[in-house]
Order: structure tokens, then sequence, then C-alpha cells
């Protein structure tokens, strides 16, 4: 049932994923804030703040060429980590390594079962130190955003303009 | 006695961990079950000190899946408190956005949560795609996909997709357990509706983006409704954009009548026996929503308030959530502190103070004569309620309701059974298909009557008299609530000196969910289990069939994380 809205969309999505209420688990959603400036007019990107929504983020993902997800991606590493997973479709890392409940891999999974899943999938995302209930991240993990931006400004620049 | 024990933990298809623990009895029956809520979350503590108008903000991320319903429940609680009154407008908008999300969360229940533990995938590749065809010309003819090439694709995809070895979401079910009944046929019907479902699912949704500027958070406001309707303009909700809803509220109309009842009513006919089992408590209880003359009327709620004790549909006894006397909430099996010499507290004097006494993780089963849960135990009157889709639509039936009885009679019939068939399982089931069948009628009714009152002219959104924290009362309180999907969701706030000075959400799965209280009596879930055969304990189907048929949704009834959260499902029998 698509329809005309569904054309015309940025192809790239920048989707950041994440409690807000717990604390390091909402990184993605800081990162996210931090990276849409740069890139404010640029109508090849759009960005969305995806919560902890699992299939209700469907609708974002139909006809865009590739997608970065940004968020916290607990791999049991040190916290404050920066990982940065560029096939997230094919790496089953990205099955429940996330802290809430909106299933990134799921999501994933049904997009891809009705053919709506976008061909590149990349993330990235920083270890967290603590998701306990709480608003604000961590020492470690503030301090790792910078690493982190400056890896998501570049992946999202070779998702813009492919080789 | 209990021969063995089931433990289910996490309970998969679900938002949120909970762990089961069933005992069953030599007879191959459930004798005994435990529901626990494993994670804390605690939100009460966080919006402790903040702007009351903010609360909605929060409230909406405890949950991934019911952002709108906790945003309503909020800003609910804060207008009672402070005495604003809302416009008309506002009311039918959010009447719309309430009634957008729960026909599309039961639409994805049904088919993406619940159908899994009846319809059988794996055996679908086995179907015949012409007579797969047959049927669904059968039960659905007005649905226009049902040729035997479109079967023939539906199975070639799904063939695909189980020898790729990516079985994802259908993983964690027990294929080939002799509890799936359905004919190969069926199967195919109901796993290309499945992916109809899915396709259709992200449309209705935008509904929420026309009215809250966004989605998937969407934007609420204390006073009213955030936007500003303007027919003819370009800068406002226009005509353009209300035909779009119109259209989108047509469409979820042909997927409920024409793919979901069709389907809902094929699967229960396979399946009626679930008829007689999981029934639980028979208490039920609601806070009605749908207000047609504002909130403080609940008379005229489409869905009506009330209670309803031991089964007895002669009855429906008035609720006041306001009444510190009725709904309480107990720790005596919760990993919570109340102050001394307090057995239970109205959620205005709730207190959220955590006292972990549990195992240390991870372990082999817990003590129900201890605490064993995150949730606490609401009560009503004492009484422990089932709220949902079930308690929805008996309320409003013995409440006599024309509407109720048109959608509840024919079913009985066609399938047969009596009314008694309700109290179960099936009936539970069953309830939210027809309360989404309502539900729809609901939503073009309501879409009806805010054009009629943008064309008499009234464009109202917001009652903003009351915006300034200098314009209340030093101290107040209020409540707010809604009938979720899931069930009664009831926000108790008690606003001081402008901040909130206590917040307190008791949601509906921490009624379904509830551990026993004081007195060892069971909550819904644990009531439901008990009587139900399994017949493979490795395989526990069963427990899965009763507990899905909640739509548990823990998400917000505790916290969701633990270091084993990459763990996958996981049944272990003592």
């Amino acid at each position: 049932m698509a329809d005309q809205r569904d054309h015309g969309v940025a192809p790239v999505l920048v989707l950041g994923l994440g409690n807000l209420l717990l604390k390091d688990d909402g990184v993605g959603l800081e990162l996210l804030k931090r990276l849409e400036p740069d890139f404010v007019d640029d109508p090849r990107v759009e960005f969305v703040d995806g919560g902890t929504q699992g299939l209700a983020l469907a609708p974002y993902l139909p006809n865009r060429c590739a997608m970065l997800i940004l968020d916290a991606v607990a791999l049991g590493t040190e916290p404050g980590d920066v990982h940065h997973l560029p096939d997230a479709r094919s790496t089953p890392a990205t099955r429940s390594t996330t802290a809430h409940e909106g299933n990134a891999s799921e999501l994933l999974a049904a997009a891809t079962l009705i053919g709506e899943c976008p061909e590149t999938v990349a993330l990235v995302g920083i270890e967290p130190d603590d998701v306990s209930t709480g608003i604000g991240l961590t020492e470690r993990v503030q301090s790792a955003l910078p690493r982190a931006l400056k890896l998501a400004k570049d992946t999202l620049g070779t998702l813009i303009q492919p080789e | 006695m209990a021969s063995k024990r089931i433990v289910v933990d996490p309970v998969t298809r679900i938002e949120g961990h909970l762990r089961i623990e069933a005992m069953l009895g030599d007879d191959g029956v459930i004798a005994d079950a435990m529901s626990s809520g494993t994670m804390w979350r605690g939100i009460e503590v966080i919006l402790k000190g903040r702007d009351p108008r903010d609360a909605w903000a929060f409230t909406q991320r405890i949950c991934g899946v019911c952002t709108t319903v906790h945003a309503l429940a909020s800003i609910r609680s804060v207008e009672n408190a402070l005495s604003i009154k809302v416009p008309k407008n506002a009311d039918i908008i959010r009447n719309i956005m309430f009634l957008t999300q729960m026909v599309q969360d039961h639409v994805v229940h049904f088919y993406h949560l619940h159908a899994l533990d009846w319809v059988d995938v794996v055996s679908a590749l086995s179907a015949d795609p012409k007579a797969t065809a047959e049927l669904n010309q059968a039960i659905s003819p007005s649905w226009p996909m049902s040729s035997p090439g479109y079967f023939s694709d539906v199975k070639a995809t799904l063939q695909r997709f189980v020898e790729s070895g990516q079985l994802g979401i259908f993983a964690n079910a027990y294929w080939g357990h002799p509890a799936y009944k359905l004919p190969a046929e069926a199967n195919l019907m109901a796993v290309a509706h499945y992916l109809e479902a899915l396709k259709w699912q992200k449309e209705l949704v935008k509904i929420h983006t026309v009215f809250g500027g966004k989605n998937p958070h969407p934007n609420y406001l204390v006073g009213g409704m955030p936007c500003a309707i303007d027919l003819d303009s370009d800068n406002a909700i226009n005509i353009e954009r209300l035909n779009m809803v119109k259209r989108l509220i047509q469409e979820a109309k042909a997927i409920v009548e024409q793919l979901y009842i069709p389907d809902l009513l094929a699967i229960a006919s396979f399946y009626k026996d679930w008829a007689g089992i999981g029934g639980g408590l028979g208490n039920y209880m609601t806070y009605g929503d749908i207000p047609q003359a504002g909130v403080d009327r609940p008379e005229h709620f489409r869905f009506p308030r009330g209670a309803i004790l031991g089964k007895n549909l002669g009855e429906v006894l008035p609720l006041d959530p306001t009444d510190t006397t009725q709904i309480r909430e107990e720790v005596s099996h919760s990993w919570y502190d109340y102050p001394a010499g307090e057995p239970a507290l109205h959620p205005w004097e709730g207190v959220t103070e955590p006292n972990y006494t549990g195992p240390k993780p991870p372990y082999k089963q817990l003590d129900e004569n201890a605490a064993y849960s995150w949730l606490k135990t609401p009560r009503w009157r004492g009484n422990a309620m089932e709220v949902g889709p079930l308690a929805r639509m008996l309320v409003g039936y013995a409440s006599g309701r024309e509407e109720f009885k048109a959608v509840v009679d024919p079913v009985l019939a066609k399938l047969e059974v009596p009314a008694t068939a309700l109290f179960s399982t099936l009936g539970r089931t069953a309830a939210r298909g027809l309360e989404t069948q309502l539900g729809v009628q609901w939503l073009m009714e309501e879409y009806e009557n805010l054009i009629a009152n943008l064309k008499a002219g009234d464009y109202a959104t917001a009652n903003t008299d009351l915006w300034e924290p200098s314009s209340w009362p030093r101290e107040a309180k209020g409540f707010g609530f809604t009938e979720a999907p899931r069930g009664a969701l009831g926000h108790w706030v008690h606003i001081k000196d402008g901040k909130i000075e206590n917040y307190q959400a008791v949601v509906p799965s921490t009624w379904n969910a509830s551990p026993r209280d004081a007195d060892g009596g069971h909550g819904a879930y644990e009531a439901a289990l008990v009587g139900t055969p399994v017949a493979d304990p490795e395989k526990p189907v069963e427990i899965l069939r009763t507990i899905h048929s909640f739509d548990p949704c823990l998400a917000c009834a505790s916290h969701v994380f633990g270091p084993d959260g990459r763990k996958l499902a996981e049944v272990v029998v003592r």
C-alpha cells in the first residue's frame, strides 16, 4: 500500500535508538542530537529519534539506500568502547545487544521479510557502563562521545556518497 | 502435588522480561503457577521534582510499544489535578490517536506475536496453494489477494526465508508440536496475512504524525493538543491531511473486517477446547475511555468504567480510582519496602523503594512464599482483577451496551459456544479481535465528529488558561487514565509548589502479571495457568498460549535490561 508520500524520501536514514530513562542506554539519541546539526540542510539524509520502538519504526525504512543506526551496543567489552558494525544486516551481534525492548534485529528481520530493508545498514555505538534508571550518560560513555561522533560522521559520509 | 516445575524465562514475543514458573501435577495439569517480573525500572523516581507539564514526555519513553497511552494518562492526571478542561476537539483528537494505537497494536499482536502460538509456520510449506486460495475465498470473499498464484509466491518467499537459516522472527517457537491443529492450508493463509499485516501496520500510525506532529513520539500538551487546524491553510492540519486520515481509517477497516476477523474465527474454530482453558480469576476491571462528554463523565465513555466479580455478568460494580480505599498496592511478594505498618497503599501515597531479597541470579527457582517479583500487587477492594480487551468487552456487554452485544453475540453463535466460553484463553484472544472491530467503527465516527465540529466553526484545540504554575493551587492531586491495548492504565500525580511531589503509574501488566497478595491470592496470569494441561513439559506451548492471550508488556511494569540481555528463550524443567 505504498503511496506517493513514500517516494522522495532521503536516501539515507540515521536512526537513533535507546531509552533516555536508562542512563547510557540513551547514548544513541545523544549521538543523533550531536550529528544532526552538521547535516541539517542535506536533503540526502533524514534523522529519526526512534526511542525504544521496534516494529513501529518500519515506516521509516522503505525506499532508502542505506541506514545508519546509532545505539548503545553491549558486546561485553570495556565501557566506553566505540563499536562500528559496517554491515549490521549480516552481523548476528545486532541481535539483542541493545538494552531496550525495541529490538533492532527484529525490525531488520521484519523489513527484510517484506523486502523493505535498506541495502546497507551500518551501526555505530558505544559500550554502556550503566543502564540503570536515570537520565544522563556516565563519564566513561560521555568521554567516548567525540570518537563515536567522528566515526558516525565518517560512516555517514560514505553512505551518502557510496564509492 | 506438583511433580515437575516448568520454568520459562524469559517468555518470548512480549515486551520486557517475564518469568513463569509452573508446577505440573502428576496428571500433566498445571497445579500452581508463579509470575515474576525480573527487572526493575522505577520511572516514578525519575519524575520527582520535575515540572508536571513535562511528565508526559518522560512517561512516553517508558515503553517501546505504548508511547501514546502513557502520554495520554499523564496529561490527564495533571489536568485532573489542576481542574483543566480541554476543548472538545482535543478530546476527539485524543480519541482518534488512542483508537489508532489500539487498532494497530491489536492487529500486530494477533499476527506477529500471538498467531505463532496457533499457526505452524513450517507446516505452511506443505500447503497446496490452490486449496489455500479456495479456503481464503470461502472465509473472506471480499479480500482481493486470494489467488493460487499469490499463495504460490508467498510459499516460495517463506521457503527461501526458512532455507536461508534466518528464521529470525519465526525463531523460538515449537514448530511441529502436536498442539498445532490447523491444516497446512490454513497455516499458509495465516503466514500470508502475517506479511500483509506487517506491510499495513506501518501505514495506520501515520495518523499520529498528522495530529502529533511527529512519530514515533507524538507531541501531547497539558490542556489540549498541540496542533493547529485550519481546513484551508497550508500551515496547519488542513482538509488534505484530514482526507488522508480518512483514507487510512478506511484501509484499517478493510484489514480488520476482511483479514483479522475472518482469520481469527477460522483459527478459533480449530481450537475450541481453549474456550474451556485459561479463564483464571473471573474478576474484570476497566477505567473506561473514549469520552464523549469530557473525561469527568464516565457514563458517556464508549468503553464504560466498572468491575465484574466472580464472572457475574448480571452486575457491573461502580469503581472510583480516586477513592483511596479501593485501589491499593501491596508488596508482600515484591522486592520493595513499604513504611512500617503499611500493608497496602493507594497510588497517591505510593512508595517505590526497591529492596531485592531474591536469590542471586542465575537461580533455579523462586519461592512463592517470599518476595518473588519486581511487580507490586495491585488489588481493587482486595480483589485481584484482570484488565484488558476481555475485561472491556465484558464490562460493555454486561452494562447492556448494544454495540458490544452486536459484535459478541454473532461470534458466539458462529462458533456455537455459550457466553461462558468468553472466560478463557480463547475468549481473551477473541475479545481483542471484537474490540478491534468496534475500534475501526469508532475511529470513523470520531473522525466524522471532528469534521462536524470543525465545520461548525470550532477550531480550538488547547486551553492554556492555567498553563502558568502561578495559577495553580499550592498543592493538588490528580488521576489520569486510559484503556491501553493491554488494559486499564492509571497515572496518579501529586503536585506541590509547581513540582511533582509523587508520581505513580499502575500499568495493565502489573494487574495481570502481579504476584500473590498477602492472603496468597493469585494474580491473573497465575490463576489463568492453573488447570492447564501441558502435553510436553519441554515444549510448553500451552503456557505461551495463555500468557500471550493477555498480550503482556512488562517493559513499563518493570526494567528490561540485564546482563543476560542476549539470552534467548529458555525453558527449564525440573
